[in-house]
Order: C-alpha cells, then sequence, then structure tokens
C-alpha cells in the first residue's frame, strides 16, 4: 500500500485536512458576521461582571509569588525527562559506561529533589 | 405571494424525499431551540420558575437546558418576581452585559407593572420601564404552564424574525442601542423614574 | 412556646428594685391580647436591659422583634368644668380643653426567654421629638438579634440609635432622604397613580 513507497503525503493530507476543519467555521462565522450580524460592543456591556452591581477596580488580584517553586521544579525535572528520552530509545545499542554516565545524571537530580522535599518546599500549606 | 409559492415548492419537493429551507430559517431554528436562561428570581415568580425546570413540568425539553449563571453566557432574563427600586439598576447592569441577542420574560404581576405592591414606598411598576420586554405573563404567580406558553410564545417570536431587512431584530441592527441607561440612586426615588424610549405606558384616560 | 405570661406590674417592681433611678410608666393595651408595654426612660435603657437578661428569675435572652412607631401632633380636647364670672355670677361652666401632645417616635422591643420558657415582655423606648430629638439608646449591645432591626427602624422612621455598632439603610439605599414609614411621607408622584385628585397622590392610592 502507501506505507511501503512514502509514508508522508497522507499524513500531510490529514493535517490539512485537520487544520481545515477547525479553520473552516470560524471562517465562515465571519463571513456571517460581516454580512449578516454586526459587531455591537458597548461600555456597560464589556464591564465587569459582579452580579449587577458596579465593580471597583478591575478583576487582576495579586499573584503570589512563592508559586515559582513549583514552576522551576517542573522545569528541571522536564529538561532531564527530554535526556531520558533519547537515552530509552538508544539503550540497546550503549556500553556499560554510558548506562554508568545516565545513572550519576538521574542521581543527581533525584538528590536534588530529596533536598527540597527536606527543606518542606513541596508542601501545600 | 412569494411565502405561498415558496411553501407549494417546498411541499413538492418533500414528497419527493427532499428537504429545503432557508439560512433564515435555519438560523432561527437554531436559535429558538436553545434559548438559555439566565438565573434570575427575585421573589415567588422565582418558585414558579423553579418548578418549571423540575420535572414534571421540565422547561428543558424546550431548549432552556442549562440556567446559566452569567449574563454572559446567557440568552434570555426572566423577571420573576418584585422588582424593588434598589435592585432595578441591578436587574439594568445584568441585562446591558448579557451579549446579543438576548429577550426578556417580565413574569408576574409585579414585573409587568408592580402588581399588588405598586404604591410600595420602594416597589418599581414594572421592569419595562428600563428594558425592552419581549413577553409579558400575567399571574400572581403565573402557573408553570403558564411559564412555558410563555416560551413558546417568544420561540415563535424568535422564529418570526428576519435576517435582514428594515424588520430586523435589535442584535442584526447596528443603529439600534445595545444597551440601556441605568438608573441611578437618587434623593428620593430613580433618577430617571423611567425611561422614555423604552417605556409605552397604556394611557387611562378618566 | 406557651409559657407563662409575665404580669407587668411584678416586672415594673422588679425592675425599680434593681435599677434605681429609672422612670418607668405602664402602658395599658386595651385589646384582647393585653400585651400591656412599659416605657422606659432612655437614660437607664441599657441597664434595664442588661438586668431583664441576665436576672436568673427573668432570663429574657430573646429578643424576637422590633419595631417603629410614629406618633404625629395628636389633640386631646378634654371637657373640663371650671368657675367663670359671667354677668356678674360665678357659675360653674364646662369648657372643651384641648391640649396637645407632641409627637415622637417610638421603638418597641418584644422579648422573650428561651431558658424559662415566659414572655413576652414588651418594652418602650420614646424619642423627644419627631424633628430633633431622634436618638434613643441601641439595645444590640444586649441583643444581637436588634441588630438588623434596628437599622431598618432608622432606615424607615429616622430614629437614630445610640450606640449601635452599624447604623445605616437596610431596605433603601444609602443615598435615599426620606423615611418612608412615617406618617407625613409622601411619595412622589407619578403618572400612572391611578386615583389622583389634586392634593396628595400617595395617600388617596395608599386607600
Amino acid at each position: 500500500m502507501v506505507f511501503t513507497s512514502n509514508p508522508w503525503p497522507p499524513i500531510v493530507a490529514l493535517l490539512v485536512g485537520g487544520f481545515l476543519f477547525a479553520i473552516a467555521p470560524l471562517g465562515l462565522a465571519k463571513v456571517w458576521a460581516i454580512k449578516f450580524s454586526p459587531a455591537k460592543p458597548g461600555i456597560q456591556k464589556n464591564a465587569t461582571y459582579e452580579c449587577g452591581l458596579k465593580s471597583e477596580g478591575d478583576a487582576w488580584v495579586q499573584f503570589k509569588a512563592s508559586y515559582y517553586l513549583y514552576a522551576i521544579i517542573f522545569l528541571i525535572f522536564d529538561v532531564e525527562a527530554i535526556f531520558l528520552l533519547p537515552f530509552a530509545v538508544a539503550f540497546t545499542g550503549l556500553t556499560v559506561g554510558a548506562c554508568v554516565a545516565m545513572l550519576i545524571f538521574i542521581l543527581l537530580l533525584l538528590e536534588g529533589l530529596v533536598w527540597a522535599c527536606q527543606k518542606g518546599v513541596l508542601t501545600w500549606d | 405571494m412569494e411565502q405561498a409559492e415558496t411553501a407549494q415548492l417546498k411541499a413538492e419537493l418533500s414528497k419527493h424525499g427532499i428537504f429545503t429551507t432557508t439560512l433564515e430559517d435555519i438560523y432561527n431554528w437554531g436559535r429558538k431551540n436553545s434559548v438559555w436562561p439566565l438565573t434570575f428570581g427575585l421573589a415567588c415568580c422565582a418558585i414558579e420558575m423553579i418548578a418549571t425546570t423540575m420535572a414534571r413540568y421540565d422547561l428543558a425539553r424546550f431548549g432552556a437546558e442549562v440556567f446559566r449563571a452569567s449574563p454572559r453566557q446567557a440568552d434570555l432574563i426572566i423577571v420573576s418576581g418584585t422588582v424593588t427600586k434598589k435592585m432595578a439598576p441591578q436587574v439594568v447592569r445584568l441585562y446591558n452585559q448579557m451579549p446579543e441577542p438576548k429577550y426578556v420574560i417580565a413574569m408576574g404581576a409585579c414585573a409587568i407593572s408592580g402588581g399588588p405592591f405598586r404604591d410600595g414606598y420602594n416597589v418599581l411598576r414594572g421592569i419595562d420601564r428600563y428594558i425592552p420586554v419581549d413577553v409579558h405573563i400575567p399571574g400572581c404567580p403565573p402557573r408553570p404552564e403558564a411559564l412555558i406558553d410563555a416560551f413558546m410564545t417568544l420561540q415563535k417570536k424568535i422564529s418570526e424574525q428576519h435576517l435582514a431587512g428594515e424588520k430586523r431584530p435589535r442584535h442584526l441592527d447596528a443603529e439600534l442601542p445595545s444597551e440601556f441607561p441605568v438608573p441611578a440612586y437618587g434623593e428620593h426615588g430613580l433618577e430617571p423614574s423611567e425611561n422614555a424610549e423604552v417605556w409605552n405606558p397604556l394611557k387611562i384616560i378618566q | 412556646m406557651n409559657g407563662q405570661i409575665l404580669n407587668v406590674e411584678q416586672v415594673k417592681a422588679a425592675i425599680e428594685a434593681a435599677v434605681p433611678d429609672c422612670q418607668l410608666e405602664i402602658l395599658v393595651n386595651g385589646s384582647p391580647s393585653g400585651q400591656h408595654s412599659i416605657v422606659l426612660d432612655n437614660a437607664h435603657a441599657l441597664e434595664i436591659a442588661r438586668f431583664l437578661r441576665n436576672d436568673s428569675s427573668f432570663s429574657l435572652d430573646f429578643c424576637s422583634n422590633v419595631t417603629g412607631v410614629d406618633w404625629l401632633d395628636a389633640e386631646v380636647s378634654e371637657k373640663i368644668k371650671t368657675k367663670k364670672i359671667i354677668d356678674g355670677v360665678e357659675t360653674e361652666v364646662e369648657e372643651i380643653k384641648k391640649t396637645v401632645l407632641p409627637g415622637r417616635l417610638e421603638a418597641i422591643y418584644h422579648l422573650f426567654s428561651m431558658e424559662k420558657k415566659h414572655g413576652p415582655v414588651i418594652l418602650r423606648l420614646r424619642t423627644g421629638n419627631r424633628i430633633d430629638q431622634i436618638s434613643v439608646p441601641s439595645l444590640t449591645p444586649v441583643w444581637r438579634s436588634a441588630e438588623f432591626q434596628e437599622r431598618e427602624i432608622f432606615d424607615l422612621y429616622g430614629i437614630v440609635f445610640e450606640g449601635h455598632p452599624d447604623l445605616r439603610r437596610l431596605l433603601m439605599w444609602d443615598e435615599f432622604k426620606d423615611h418612608p414609614m412615617r406618617k407625613d411621607y409622601v411619595a412622589p408622584a407619578e403618572d400612572d397613580d391611578l386615583l389622583a385628585p389634586a392634593g396628595n397622590p400617595a395617600d388617596q392610592s395608599k386607600g
């Protein structure tokens, strides 16, 4: 079948088809809006909702800075996972020395995680 | 007339298994069968509205599947109950915050004209003083069947709306206003006491 | 809650024994309910309220209702016999003497006891007049349930409760200027008042 010769044309066709599937209704809606239904914004229509009351200020609350720790830890382990992926793919063709090097890599990151846990950084308070 | 001819053509074609429709019909059909109300109950009529949504009378089978808590997601506001003057600006603000197309049902005597409490010091004599009302339901309170009948009347009204031309509804017309002024709390009452562009009372000639 | 009904004379005597300088007055209620009320003087009202709540024989811990009354200036005419000199002869003549009772506002408290299951004891606090002496002490520090009800009376009658933790309008909005439940309140005239002769449309349509 097609697979044996070149796998890419059906994939490209599906990609384009998927893209059109998403874009076409949006395009139709745009055409409908231009032809029939004009935009009718208003100051009160776009005002912040507060159960019918006049809202003072806007809805931007102060974000808690202590959440940055979760972001940093996620970043570290995400990068680690990216390094582990090619290692897993090429695992069967590697020498023992490569495995030992990867093990040291994982252990270093594990030690960082243990340090973070002991510091109480990951507890939700 | 054009309508009679098209109706005849439609009937002919449907006999042969061909379904025809117009853009206007499809648009209105979609809109009228999915009118989502805003949860907005003020007083006793709200209890009847709740009863209408429950199992025995079930408004959901007419398309009012979910009552939305936010006006941004609602098509219809059912003003059910006495509107006090203190609450009136909030009702108008909520109506303004609904996106077009939007409809109003004034349920019960109090929402139509103040009802049995119209001489009260804090009672607004009808919500149609500030916002345009599409369907009025008389009753104190109206039965759930009356609310269902009003809903069907609204659906009929929607299905008769045109897509283009002079008689098109407010949400398709860029000239007509998209929001209505909110009354302010005055020293002795609301200011203004009514919105002259919206309120068309019957004059009592003595 | 069908407990015993307290004798109002006994309540008055007990209060006078506990709070020596107070000036009380019993207002007799002529209706079949027979719920007579005691008018307190504003200077000792808080002390009397605390006594009624804390005393073990009364233990009035539940204030079920606080309401307001507006008394307009009332003319009372009574016939009195006086001696007058008419044509040189001293004769007894009946004259009609008219006195004007000045108007005032009242706050009325209904008290019950959950512990002893008796009540109601009805207290009245009077203001000086309807115009500028409109303050009475607030009994919210004694009974918390009076908090919103005193706010409502402030909103609708205009009585200022001194010592209330949060005295502002309840039913009407803060910018509102009138006191709607006063007897001389005139609602703003509207185009669709059904019965509107020349005069006061609000009075007429209120029936």
